[in-house]
């Protein structure tokens, strides 16, 4: 027999109150654990979907819509723009790269997103790289001959069940017109892994025999410059224009990191709050659990316990407590996680990667069992003052 | 050649603090000797010092004036810590009201004893723990919680529990004042075959007619306690 063979055995005495608590603390640590990895999961997931463009350029309204719509596939798509707005800026001298998208209505909860070969391309500035795990990129068919072909982002595959040379459409007037699927992409862990990609022509085709609608509009463009210096001329140039808004994604991440430090500090109040009831609850139950068996304690000190040894069994009860607590918290915050992390990127599009084991956890761990011996503390101090003969008067 | 003498009081007395700011002595014994392997047992009305002087012995606690040796050992000269230590190898102590350990078997309520001394290897306690119960009757109820035992077997447990580590010394307080007469003869029968057989030195508080007929020394608490007797020196006089 050991002290911690003696605390466990009254932690097991005491069942109920002690998986009590254990959950208690366990809920608490499951709320930090999971906060942190969520707002961490979030912040990396806006960093790791952001575009390598430096412009996106759409119709007037809130920058904040115009890059979640399109980058992340977030909100609700702006207005649109006209297609000439793409055709100045690709003859601009002073732009390298312009993509062209149009954001449009799902196929089973994924977005279409229409574009062309430039948006898969390989360029040197590009962090992110399109490759195909099988089949090919959609061709840029002419305006006037669709070739109605998908290219798959890696989830859209695996959540429509669609395979290469699959066909399907939406709606019975798309029918005679149906997509066929001719290439699905590898994960690229962004917004894009949900998207089906087509061609305008085919976007456009899709929508005049769909909704008789013959304007050629788009929600975006993708905007590289040649020099980092013209980002300047470029923006305000557009800012300028009645129709169109020009928007550095980086501005509009800052500004959503901004807001989120906001809600991440009211956050922190309420699990401070949390930590403190957590601490509370834990001290309670041990304080009387202590108090109930004094004549234990009494006793043991008669059998030749030392008053260190008593301390000792205290302090390691709620060390047991906070460990098992503090392990069993530390999964449901990964579960948490891991289930907030699927439901935003089946709702948003945003895609984060919650399990990432790092300082984190043990530090959390290590602050557990710290804050779990000091709620301990006071109660075995109690043990440790325990008068023995005081304690030990005869039942009546 | 006279017996060496397992313990020793000199001049001790012990008083507690009294309402009105003075002290009350509870205690004054002017010399007791318990010779080795004997059993001795205490009489005395309630409230006559018989616990006191059990809980002085067992270093339980401090004598107000005075030495007490234990196997030749001045008790109140080792620190506290020592003191407990000396007292989980050498004393076992048997309480009135059993006071075992609710969350605990029969067997780890004997285990636990042993924690305190390490005389015992870990690897034998278990084996020494069903021993010491199986000698008392209990070994098919070394499971048991005490809440599913009679007070009988209780009370053999809480024996066992003060046989753990082989101590020279045992103290009982009334072992089986809680029992019923039937139950306390079988049980005091029990204990005092396994101190005798052990070599022991008892101190026995009790009034059964099988304690005092096996003692080698019945002391009345009215001729040893000065206090008692109101021969006390101190300020306060007893109420």
């Amino acid at each position: 027999m050991t002290i911690l063979t003696v605390a466990i055995k009254y932690l097991r005495g005491r069942l109920l109150a002690s998986v009590l608590t254990t959950v208690s603390i366990a809920l608490g640590v499951g709320l930090v654990i999971a906060s942190i990895l969520v707002s961490r999961g979030i912040k990396e997931g806006f960093v790791a979907g952001a575009t390598d463009y430096n412009l996106v350029v759409g119709a007037k309204g809130s920058p904040t819509q115009l890059v979640l719509a399109v980058v992340f596939r977030m909100d609700i798509a702006t207005p649109n723009i006209e297609y000439t707005v793409y055709e100045e800026l690709k003859d601009d001298p002073r732009i390298d790269v312009a993509v062209p998208v149009m954001v449009g209505d799902a196929y089973q909860g994924f977005r279409y997103v229409a574009t062309n070969s430039a948006y898969f391309a390989v360029f040197p500035w590009r962090r992110r790289m399109y490759s195909l795990s099988s089949g090919r990129f959609f061709r840029d068919d002419p305006v006037d001959s669709p070739a109605y072909e998908a290219v798959l982002g890696a989830e859209a595959a695996g959540g429509t069940g669609l395979r290469l040379g699959d066909r399907f459409y939406e709606g019975e007037e798309m029918a005679d017109h149906p997509l066929t699927v001719v290439g699905i992409l590898r994960p690229t862990h962004s917004a894009d892994d949900r998207a089906i990609f087509i061609s305008l022509s085919s976007f456009w085709g899709m929508n005049e025999l769909a909704h008789g609608m013959v304007i050629k509009p788009l929600t975006a463009v993708l905007v590289r410059p040649k020099r980092l210096s013209d980002i300047t001329g470029l923006h305000r140039e557009r800012n300028v224009a009645a129709e169109t808004q020009a928007v550095l994604p980086s501005g509009v991440l800052l500004t959503i990191f901004n807001m989120m430090a906001v809600a991440q500090e009211a956050l922190n109040m309420i699990l401070v709050i949390v930590g403190v009831i957590v601490l509370i609850y834990v001290f309670v139950a041990m304080y009387s659990a202590t108090l109930e068996r004094r004549r234990e304690i009494a006793t043991m000190r008669a059998l030749g316990a030392r008053r260190a040894t008593v301390l000792a069994i205290v302090l390691v009860e709620s060390g047991t407590l906070a460990v098992a607590g503090g392990i069993g918290g530390i999964l449901a915050g990964h579960a948490a996680a891991y289930l907030a992390a699927a439901m935003l990127a089946a709702r948003s599009g945003l895609v984060s990667q919650p399990f990432q084991f790092d300082a984190v956890q043990p530090a959390v761990l290590a602050i557990v069992i710290l804050l779990g011996a000091l709620a301990g503390l006071l109660p075995a101090v109690l043990a440790y003052r325990t008068e023995v003969a005081e304690n030990l008067a005869p039942l009546s | 050649m006279s017996p060496r003498s397992a313990v020793v009081l000199s001049e001790v007395r012990k008083s507690f603090p009294a309402g009105d700011g003075g002290n009350l002595e509870v205690l004054n014994v002017e010399h007791l000797a318990l010779s080795a392997a004997s059993c001795t047992v205490l009489r005395g009305r309630s409230g006559s010092g018989k616990t006191t002087l059990l809980n002085l012995i067992a270093g339980i606690v401090l004598p107000s004036a005075g030495t007490i040796e234990v196997e030749d050992t001045d008790l109140f000269a080792l620190s506290e810590a020592r003191r407990d230590r000396f007292r989980a190898e050498h004393i076992g102590y048997v309480f009135q009201s059993f006071n075992l350990l609710a969350a605990f078997s029969a067997l780890e309520n004997v285990m636990l004893a042993m924690l305190f001394a390490e005389v015992i290897p870990q690897r034998l306690q278990r084996q020494r723990a069903g021993e010491l119960l199986a000698q008392l009757g209990l070994a098919a109820r070394l499971a048991h919680k005490p809440q599913h035992l009679s007070r009988g077997e209780q009370q053999r447990v809480a024996i066992a529990r003060a046989l753990a580590n082989n101590p020279p010394i045992i103290l009982a307080d009334e072992p089986c004042a809680s029992l019923d007469a039937a139950t306390a003869r079988e049980v005091m029968a029990a204990f005092l075959a396994v101190c005798r057989q052990d070599g022991k030195t008892l101190l026995l508080v009790s009034h059964e007619q099988a304690a005092l007929g096996d003692a080698d020394q019945i002391i009345d608490m009215a001729e040893l306690n000065r206090a008692e007797t109101g021969k006390a020196t101190t300020a306060t006089v007893r109420q």
